[in-house]
C-alpha cells in the first residue's frame, strides 16, 4: 500500500484499477448492501422517536401540571421520565448512530456491508431489548440509575445485539478497500469500542455486582457523562466531517486540525463525569481532576468548530439549498455552544448555582438534541435516497421538520437555561422559601419556564410528525417502485 | 470483587494500551503524512471537489445561491 500514484484516483485508492462505471458500481453495490439493514434501523429509530416525543410531552406536562395523569401508576412522572430517556437514547438515537456508523464505514472503506443478515438479526434483537426495558420501566422494574434505568433482564440482550453490530463494523473495516483513514473513521470506530466497555463497566459495577455508596454516584456520572462524550459525540462529529465537506464538494479547512480534535477528545473527554458532583461527598482531587479535564475539552471543541465554521466559510448561502447542510451545520454549531457552555458548568463556581437546576436539563437536550439527533436527521435525509435511490417526497416536509425542530429546542433550551439560573440563584439564597404559592419561591419561579418548554415540546413534535410523514410516504413510494419493477439487481455478498 | 479488579486492569492498562496501539500504528502506516490528501479521500469522480450533492427534493434552488 506504500505505492504512490499521480493521479488522484489512484491515490484514493492505490489498489484500485477500476474504471469509473466499475467504481459506479461499487457505489452502487455499497449502498444497496446497506439498504434493508439501515432501513430497519431508520424505520424503527423513527418509531421510537415519536414514542420518546409522546413520553417527553407527558413528562414535561406533568412538571407544571402534577395531577395530570397522576392516578396511572404506568404513566407517574418516575416512570414516564426514564422511559422517555431510555426511548429516546437507546431506542431512537442509538439506532440511528448504528445505522450511520454501519453506512460511513461501507463508503469510506469502500467495502459492501458483508451478510447484512447478521446484522439485521442483531438490530431485532436490539429492538426486542428495548421494548422489554421500556415495558419494565413503564411497570416499575426500573433501576433508579440515570441512563441506565432498563431492567438487568433485559440489558443483556442490548448487550449481545450491540456487540453482534459493532463485530460487524469491524469486519467491514478489516475488508476496506480504501486503505486510507479519514477522520470520521477514528470517531467512528472508537465509538464503536468505547460504548461496549462503558456499557459493561456501568452495567457490572451498578447493576450485576453493585458497588455501594459514593463509588455508585461516580460509576453512574462517569457512565452518563460518556455514554454522550464517547458513544453519541464522536459518532456526532464523525457524522459531520464527513457530511458538509461532502454536500459543499469542498475539503474541510485544516485536516490536521481534526487529528488533534479527535486525539484530545479521546484524552480528556473520560474524565468529565465528575463535575456532575461538585459538592458531593467525593475525594476533592477527583472532582479537581475532572473540572481541569473539563475545561480541557476546550481544545478539540474549538478544533472542531474552527474546522467545521471556516469549511462552511464563504458558502452559507447554501444553506437554503440542502436541507442536510441545514441540520449538519445547526447540530456543528450547537456541539460548539453545547460543549464550551459545558466547560462553564464544570466551574465550581457556576455549578454551585446551576446544579440540580432545570439548567442542567437544557444543559442535557442542547447536546442530545441541538447537537446529535439534528446530525442524525441531516443524515437520515442524506442517505435514504442513497440507499433506496428515490427522492424525497417533498420539500415542504423537510422544511416544516427543520424549522420546527431547530425553533422547537432553541424556544426549549434558551428559556430554561434562564429561568435554571434563576431557580439556582433563588435556591441557594435563604431568603427565598422552596415552595410558597402566595410569594416567589423557588418552586412557584419555574412554572412559566416549565409551560414555556411543554409549548416547545409542541413544536417540537410537528417537526417529528413532518418527517414520519416524509419516511413514510418514502418507504411507501420504494414498496410501490419494487412491486412494479423487475427483481431488484442481486448484490453479491462478499 | 474479583469483576471490580477486572475491570481496573481493563480500564487503566488495556484500554490505554489499545489507543497507543492505535497511534503507533497509524504513524506507521502513514496516516498522518500528505494530509491533505485524506481530507480528499472522501470526493472521487462520481461526486468530485466543487459539486454539491445535496439539494430540496425536485432541484429547487434559491435564486441568491444561483451564480
Amino acid at each position: 500500500m506504500s505505492a504512490t500514484s499521480p493521479s488522484i484516483l489512484q491515490a484514493l485508492s492505490p489498489s484500485d484499477t477500476e474504471d469509473v462505471a466499475q467504481r459506479r458500481a461499487l457505489l452502487a453495490e455499497i449502498d444497496a448492501s446497506c439498504r434493508g439493514t439501515l432501513m430497519l434501523f431508520f424505520g424503527t429509530a423513527l418509531v421510537w422517536l415519536m414514542i420518546g416525543t409522546v413520553f417527553a410531552l407527558i413528562t414535561s406536562w406533568k412538571m407544571h401540571s402534577p395531577d395530570f395523569l397522576a392516578d396511572i401508576p404506568w404513566l407517574t412522572f418516575g416512570r414516564v421520565r426514564p422511559a422517555h430517556l431510555n426511548a429516546v437514547v437507546f431506542g431512537f438515537a442509538s439506532e440511528a448512530a448504528i445505522a450511520v456508523t454501519l453506512w460511513l464505514i461501507c463508503r469510506l472503506c469502500r467495502a459492501p456491508l458483508m451478510h447484512g443478515w447478521v446484522v439485521n438479526i442483531a438490530g431485532v434483537f436490539w429492538n426486542i431489548g428495548v421494548a422489554i426495558g421500556i415495558g419494565g420501566i413503564l411497570a416499575g422494574h426500573g433501576t433508579a440509575i440515570e441512563w441506565l434505568e432498563i431492567p438487568g433482564y433485559a440489558t443483556p440482550l442490548l448487550f449481545v445485539s450491540y456487540a453482534l453490530i459493532a463485530i460487524w463494523g469491524i469486519i467491514t473495516f478489516r475488508f476496506r478497500r480504501e486503505k486510507h483513514l479519514y477522520v470520521s473513521q477514528w470517531y467512528l470506530l472508537a465509538a464503536l469500542f468505547w460504548f461496549p466497555w462503558l456499557y459493561s463497566a456501568a452495567q457490572i459495577l451498578l447493576i450485576m455486582e453493585p458497588v455501594r455508596g459514593v463509588v455508585q454516584a461516580t460509576v453512574n456520572w462517569w457512565f452518563a457523562h460518556n455514554v454522550l462524550g464517547l458513544w453519541f459525540t464522536p459518532i456526532g462529529i464523525g457524522a459531520i466531517y464527513y457530511f458538509i465537506p461532502k454536500v459543499l464538494g469542498v475539503p474541510v479547512y485544516k485536516y490536521s486540525l481534526s487529528v488533534v480534535g479527535f486525539w484530545s477528545l479521546a484524552l480528556f473527554y473520560n474524565w468529565n463525569g465528575m463535575h456532575h458532583l461538585v459538592g458531593g461527598p467525593l475525594p476533592a482531587w477527583l472532582i479537581t481532576v475532572s473540572i481541569v479535564a473539563s475545561v480541557m475539552m476546550t481544545i478539540p471543541v474549538v478544533t472542531v468548530g474552527l474546522n467545521h465554521h471556516f469549511t462552511m466559510w464563504g458558502s452559507f448561502h447554501k444553506l437554503k439549498d440542502s436541507p442536510v447542510l441545514r441540520f449538519m451545520v445547526f447540530g456543528g454549531m450547537s456541539y460548539t455552544v453545547t460543549s464550551l457552555h459545558g466547560v462553564l458548568l464544570a466551574l465550581r463556581s457556576v455549578s454551585e448555582v446551576t446544579h440540580f437546576t432545570h439548567s442542567t436539563i437544557a444543559h442535557a437536550h442542547q447536546g442530545m438534541y441541538a447537537f446529535f439527533t439534528m446530525v442524525m436527521f441531516g443524515a437520515i435525509y442524506y442517505i435514504v435516497p442513497r440507499i433506496i435511490q428515490i427522492e424525497w417526497p417533498s420539500a415542504r416536509l423537510i422544511r416544516i421538520h427543520f424549522w420546527a425542530s431547530a425553533i422547537g429546542i432553541m424556544l426549549y433550551i434558551v428559556p430554561l437555561t434562564i429561568g435554571g439560573t434563576l431557580q439556582g440563584v433563588a435556591m441557594i439564597n435563604p431568603d427565598v422559601p422552596f415552595l410558597d404559592p402566595n410569594k416567589y419561591s423557588v418552586v412557584t419561579m419555574t412554572v412559566p419556564y416549565l409551560k414555556v418548554r411543554s409549548v416547545s415540546g409542541f413544536i417540537v413534535l410537528v417537526g417529528h410528525l413532518a418527517f414520519a410523514t416524509s419516511f413514510i410516504w418514502i418507504v411507501a413510494r420504494w414498496i410501490k417502485a419494487a412491486r412494479q419493477h423487475q427483481p431488484a439487481p442481486i448484490v453479491s455478498n462478499v | 470483587m474479583s469483576v471490580v479488579w477486572i475491570l481496573f486492569v481493563s480500564s487503566v492498562i488495556v484500554l490505554p494500551t489499545v489507543a497507543l496501539l492505535a497511534l503507533r500504528w497509524a504513524v506507521r502506516h502513514g496516516e498522518f503524512k500528505n494530509l491533505q490528501k485524506t481530507a480528499l479521500s472522501i470526493f472521487d469522480e462520481e461526486e468530485p471537489v466543487g459539486r454539491m450533492t445535496d439539494r430540496f427534493p425536485g432541484g429547487q434552488r434559491s435564486k441568491s445561491s444561483q451564480p
